[in-house]
């Protein structure tokens, strides 16, 4: 029993730092679908892109990978401009499918570009002020630095881009336009600006969410397609369009992929002989994917939605 | 027995009831038109009546059934076609294929099908335009073409939505020649709202009048032109009780 | 009996694309005894396979304009169903064939009627959901053979019939071409069935099709059965001509999208546009693939084409290459 105690207090904790991440790589995903109704594919490539700047810069120019954050918001958001004006602006004439396929050509472009860039190796920081320091919160619980810092940095990030849609002239605008498209353009807001400036935020949040990650996540030209299919479960958990949606789901996403060992711990606790080695825990993703299902089925709105 | 009796039909959106408790019925040959300022609640009543929206009260009988319950494209089996006031087809089918899906609701066969929808665009004189993507034909034949891929369907009642909206005075002229011509030669029981006046007094044996949900009146064309209350719905309250005003 | 006849009713197409057509299948029924490398061979048997996989998306693709990106999972249970019983009861090929499919299709039954309450972006998104939930529960599934796949057993007696087991792949060629054909003239049956019709109104206003008597719901769940079908018979084929299945190979994400660009890429929605989207995107994946992929410091070079090629597509002729030919005559005919 005081193991499953443990297991799920262990699964709580992890499940809001890793949780937190997920909302900040689910928020760029948002505000593009808000303010224009489309669905990135290539989102998991962006935070990939994200992932590689930060593992690069950090020794290049010999500061700590945390430090090269700003670096990997600014390739983010250059990312997210140049695929909006190279791309997604002409995908926004044809069909949905059109769209559809747009962004999946940027996927395979993106994901096997860095194949050829960087190979196929997993790579992961392996120095930094972070890096291999954790605390010891109670018996048996240990907190890594990384992921501590990493969702309380994400926390911040989340709260940077809120303040940004919330608080300031140019976010206004965004949230006019993801409102009322013609209404907004009537008082003067260019849709190709907001656009392009929500494919700016959403690249840069999503590239930072990748800076964070990779302190304790290994990346590699794949990684790209699990935490696409995260971020659209967590988007549609928390509401298409909708930011506060997004943290929520993002956390309540979290505690799900950690869950499982508490899954594994009430099976043992039973005594339960189901399949010799069989864990729950080689199943936690497909979690991921069954909740987008049973959401989109069940309520499409999701927790906050105003789309639909 | 009538072959639509709409009885006691009410529909709420949230809070707003846009349709408040109508009752009227449309005989086997009869035309009728549905008539009210913009908001009356027109296109509503006409949704539930299809089995578009299901209502918040009261029911609908069709043939003798009760179709309340019934979806729009189970009534559409039953013989109650409709038309829509935007008909936007700007994909894949030709002018004739769209017919045909009409066609389709009577028979699985293509042959006859085919030849139902060639029989619809030679009455409406559009065959020649069979061949055509819809979006190559100008408004006026658009609607011809709607209104031919709701008669394929074999209907027994015919819906008409705004069918004269857009349309300039020759064109209406027209299309009241053509309406009559459906309804004294197919034998159809018409039902339509319209904004044209001219045309719902040229078609309608009968006038049911709408405003802000509720049924004002009914009666003959004539007669009910001439209903203060519902002279005082379409010109507003000021004109009538304020001439003075004006004069 | 006019079911049969709208099979081979090709009247709507004018004489030069019948020519081609013709030419092209005397060139497919040539093939095997022209020179020809392995490799091309390979890469030919390949294209058969993606036409019909493309033919069967194109159903609820192409003509009811469903997006679906989760058709790899009855690619798995197609090939699946065939080597579990091939491995474990010996049951031969022309058995097990239409028991896959048959799965496939009830599978698709109970996936279709929540997944078709979803439309555009969001039932794009729920069928790649779906197809990787069945992928995942594969690979931890033993019966199956988990991650590893299954292995069919060599019979040893070639050629054997019953079991699809050749040395010489010019007889999993002309099996497949007898499947091409066949899959070809159910289609252009099925464009010209009411189902068929139906289904275009449905991809033009789904309302304008509910008010002409059409359960929408229903119409794309039937044409997604008849996509399953397609997918799962080949799916069946791939794990005899292939001996190994894993589920990476027969349900991942990479294999569904594929299927769904032969036919987009071709023109979906078009009788011709998977088989030209198969001939144009098959070979040169395999070719750009053994070209350049096999260099040092190229791996990944031929899918950073391929993925500038779709996006291409995409932005500048989102009907295909047959929206393309249709531009130039002038005229959307023949779909």
């Amino acid at each position: 029993m005081e193991a499953l105690f443990l297991a799920m207090f262990k699964a709580l904790v992890a499940g809001l730092l890793m949780g937190l991440v997920f909302a900040l790589v689910a928020l760029g995903l948002t505000i593009i679908f808000g303010v224009m109704d489309v669905v990135n594919f290539a989102h998991g490539e962006f935070l990939m892109v994200g992932m590689y700047a930060t593992l690069l810069t950090a020794p290049l120019l010999g500061v700590d990978p945390v430090l090269t954050l700003p670096f990997s918001a600014l390739v983010g958001a250059g990312l997210g401009v140049l695929c909006y004006h190279g791309l997604i602006r002409h995908l926004l004439r044809g069909p949905t499918i059109a769209q559809l396929f747009g962004t999946f050509g940027l996927m395979l472009f993106l994901r096997n570009l860095a194949l050829m860039i960087m190979g196929s190796e997993p790579m992961i920081v392996h120095q930094g002020i972070l890096v291999g320091k954790s605390f010891v919160v109670g018996p048996g619980i240990v907190l890594g630095a990384t992921k501590l810092a990493a969702a309380a940095l994400s926390l911040g990030a989340f709260w940077g881009a809120w303040w940004l849609i919330d608080r300031t002239k140019t976010g206004k605008a965004l949230t006019a336009t993801s409102l009322d498209k013609e209404a907004a353009m009537y008082m003067g807001i260019s849709t190709e600006r907001v656009n392009a400036l929500a494919w700016a935020l959403g690249g840069a949040s999503v590239a930072v969410a990748g800076g964070l990650l990779v302190n304790f996540w290994p990346v590699d030209p794949n990684v790209g397609l699990l935490f696409t299919m995260i971020a659209f479960a967590t988007v549609a958990l928390g509401g298409f369009g909708s930011i506060k949606g997004a943290l929520v789901a993002g956390v309540l996403i979290g505690m799900i992929v950690q869950a499982p060992p508490v899954w594994d711990a009430m099976l043992r606790l039973v005594g339960s002989d189901a399949a010799e080695g069989f864990t729950i825990h080689s199943l936690k993703y497909t979690f991921v994917y069954l909740i987008y299902f049973l959401i989109m089925v069940v309520r499409p709105q999701g927790l906050f939605g105003w789309k639909q | 027995m009538a072959l639509l009796e709409v009885r006691e039909v009410s529909k709420d959106f949230g809070g707003l009831r846009a349709n408040d408790r109508i009752s009227f019925q449309v005989g086997a040959d009869e035309v009728v038109g549905l008539i009210g300022p913009n908001g009356a609640g027109k296109t509503t009543l006409f949704n539930c009546v299809a089995g578009y929206y299901p209502v918040s009260g009261g029911q609908v009988f069709f043939d003798g059934q009760d179709i309340t319950p019934l979806k729009d494209f189970q009534v559409c089996r039953l013989g109650l076609a409709r038309t829509f006031q935007i008909f936007q087809a700007s994909g894949d089918l030709s002018v004739a294929e769209n017919v045909m899906v009409g066609a389709f609701v009577r028979t699985g066969s293509r042959r006859k099908a085919r030849a139902k929808a060639e029989e619809w665009l030679e009455f409406l004189g559009i065959a020649d335009a069979g061949g055509l993507m819809l979006s190559e034909l100008p408004v006026a034949r658009q609607k011809r073409v709607a209104l031919a891929t709701a008669l394929a369907s074999d209907p027994k009642l015919l819906l008409l939505d705004e069918v004269a909206a857009g349309l300039n005075a020759a064109e209406v002229d027209g299309l009241v020649k053509l309406l009559t011509r459906i309804h004294r030669e197919k034998g159809l029981a018409l039902l339509l709202t319209e904004h044209v006046m001219e045309m719902v007094m040229a078609l309608s044996h009968r006038v049911v009048v709408l405003e802000s949900g509720r049924k004002i009146a009914e009666g003959e064309p004539a007669q009910v032109v001439k209903d203060p209350e519902v002279i005082r719905a379409y010109l507003g309250d000021h004109l009538v009780s304020g001439e003075n005003g004006h004069a | 009996m006019e079911a049969i006849r709208n099979a081979f009713d090709f009247s709507d197409f004018p004489r030069l694309d019948m020519t081609v057509a013709g030419a092209a299948l005397v060139f497919l029924l040539a093939f095997p005894a022209l020179p020809h490398s392995s490799f091309a061979m390979a890469t030919m048997i390949q294209f058969l396979m993606f036409s019909l996989y493309g033919m069967g998306w194109n159903t609820i693709g192409g003509y009811a304009g469903q997006v679906d990106l989760g058709k790899a999972q009855y690619v798995g249970i197609g090939a699946y169903t065939t080597a579990v019983m091939m491995v474990r009861w010996d049951v031969p090929f022309w058995v097990s064939m239409p028991v896959g499919m048959a799965l496939a299709v009830g599978w698709s039954f109970i996936i279709g009627y929540p997944l078709f309450k979803l439309k555009g972006h969001y039932f794009a998104i729920a069928t790649i959901a779906t197809s990787l939930v069945l992928k995942d529960l594969f690979e931890v599934w033993d019966f199956v053979g988990g991650a590893k796949g299954l292995e069919l057993p060599l019979r040893g007696n070639f050629p054997d019939f019953l079991y699809l087991q050749f040395r010489e792949d010019y007889y999993y060629f002309y099996i497949l071409l007898a499947m091409f054909l066949a899959g070809l003239l159910f289609i252009n049956g099925f464009r010209h069935s009411r189902l068929g019709y139906q289904l275009r109104a449905i991809k033009d206003n789904e309302d304008v099709a509910r008010s002409l008597g059409i359960n929408v719901h229903w119409c794309k769940i039937k044409a997604y059965a008849v996509a399953t079908a397609y997918v799962a018979m080949v799916g069946s084929f791939h794990a005899c001509y292939n001996f190994n299945i894993e589920p990476e190979d027969t349900m991942s994400l990479d294999l569904s999208v594929l299927i769904a660009m032969m036919a987009m890429l071709g023109g979906a929605g078009s009788l011709w546009g998977p088989i030209i989207g198969a001939s144009i995107l098959v070979p040169m994946r395999s070719y750009l693939g053994s070209w350049l992929g096999g260099q040092a410091g190229l791996a990944g070079l031929d899918l950073v084409i391929y993925g500038a090629i779709i996006m291409l597509i995409a932005a500048v002729q989102p009907r295909g290459v047959w929206g393309m030919v249709e531009a130039v005559r002038g005229r959307r005919r023949g779909v």
